[in-house]
């Protein structure tokens, strides 16, 4: 839950500094000085949208999962393992053994 | 149910080849009903042809001959919609309709190898065992690295009782899957079988190397074993009697005795006592906990 919400306040720290950018441009081409240096605020509020979105994305991964051989086969079955689906039989009693019991035909 | 459960669930059941027709079909339907598969994209009919599969199983084909028509008609000249088609005949039509149309198909490509698989087991379903068999020789030998084909002949050998055939295709299986401790469990089972003990407990003991050993600190007498781990420990118990029974005996691979068999007797008994000790779900005592301790308790020989 708190990743979430430190992804979607990081997300809006830097779309809210990019803006403050343009504005603050816009109005130093306005006042005709276009070499004027960004308030160090704006500097601030990305850093801190920086910082935010490292820690949303990082809590925000998915579980980590095993890589060894072992622990994948502990979840498996025999009857996965021995299913051998190439060769399966599809001529078999569940026809009869699921047929709906108000089918009539057996 | 929601439908990313059970999309989440046909998933599951692809990536682990389990054959839960049933399953399969309840949670299909439902997807097929609420037309689930269109947001798929690709997954989409690997999704269908499993659902067709399973509905032939469970016998609604009404829902199978639906599944094959949205396949067929995006595949147009596909070979797995051959083989889809070629199935959907075995479970109406009688045998050599579904052999002819094999024949037809393997005659314009002789090394189609699920039309071929299908033919074997056609042959197999039937009663035709030895040509199963020879024909499945044959496929073996021109693609080795078919595990299923391997299991198969393993199978086909085991059913008929000769245990030493169905060992060496085992043998087969495990060059080409050494990471899987079914298939050495299999192939321990059929070499105590076979009669072969001192062969049978090396498998047995390898299997639990497999599927027991753990990386982190806690100590072998705190861990429980599951799943095959009790079945190898059960086989390991066994073996060991029936060594213990038979002073001369001879094993047909040349495998010597365990040196300490004692100890591995009572290990293995040990271990079967604390995996039938550990409480179970809801803190329920395990089935036959009772005839398990009494049998462990027999003394060797």
């Amino acid at each position: 839950m708190i990743e979430k919400l430190f992804l979607t306040l990081a997300t809006l720290a830097l779309l809210h500094a990019a803006y403050s950018t343009y504005e603050h441009l816009s109005l130093l081409k306005a006042l005709g000085k276009p070499e004027g240096s960004l308030p160090l605020d704006i500097v601030y509020e990305s850093i801190l949208a920086l910082i935010l979105g490292l820690l949303g994305a990082s809590l925000n991964a998915p579980p980590l999962k095993d890589i060894t051989w072992a622990s994948e086969m502990k979840k498996r079955t025999i009857d996965g393992m021995d299913s051998r689906l190439g060769f399966a039989h599809y001529k078999s009693r569940g026809k009869f053994l699921f047929a709906s019991p108000h089918d009539g035909k057996i | 149910m929601s439908l990313q459960s059970a999309l989440e669930r046909l998933a599951t059941y692809r990536a682990n080849n389990t054959r839960a027709s049933q399953d399969i079909f309840r949670n299909g339907l439902l997807v097929l009903q609420k037309s689930g598969f269109k947001k798929l994209g690709d997954d989409a009919w690997i999704s269908l042809e499993q659902l067709a599969l399973a509905s032939i199983d469970v016998g609604r084909l009404d829902i199978a001959d639906q599944c094959l028509q949205l396949i067929a008609d995006n595949f147009p000249n596909s070979p797995r919609v051959d083989c889809l088609i070629g199935i959907r005949m075995e479970a109406t039509e009688p045998p050599e309709t579904a052999l002819k149309y094999y024949a037809d198909i393997l005659e314009a490509d002789s090394a189609n190898v699920a039309i071929w698989k299908r033919r074997i087991s056609v042959l197999r379903r039937t009663g035709k065992v030895e040509k199963a068999l020879n024909e499945l020789v044959q496929f073996v030998d021109t693609f080795y690295t078919d595990v299923e084909g391997w299991l198969e002949l393993a199978d086909i050998y085991a059913s008929c009782n000769q245990y030493d055939h169905s060992f060496q295709a085992l043998s087969h299986v495990l060059l080409l899957t050494p990471q899987n401790p079914f298939y050495v469990l299999q192939a321990a089972e059929t070499a105590y079988t076979s009669e072969d003990f001192p062969l049978a407990i090396k498998m047995f003991l390898t299997v639990v190397d497999m599927t027991d050993a753990d990386d982190s600190e806690q100590l072998l007498q705190e861990s429980t074993p599951l799943g095959i781990t009790v079945r190898a420990w059960f086989g390991v118990k066994l073996c060991a009697r029936r060594i213990a029974q038979n002073a001369n005996l001879k094993s047909s691979s040349n495998t010597s005795a365990p040196k300490n068999l004692g100890l591995l007797d009572e290990l293995a008994a040990e271990r079967l006592r604390v995996a039938y000790s550990s409480s179970g779900q809801k803190g329920e005592i395990a089935k036959g906990r009772q005839e398990v301790f009494a049998w462990v308790a027999t003394p060797l020989a």
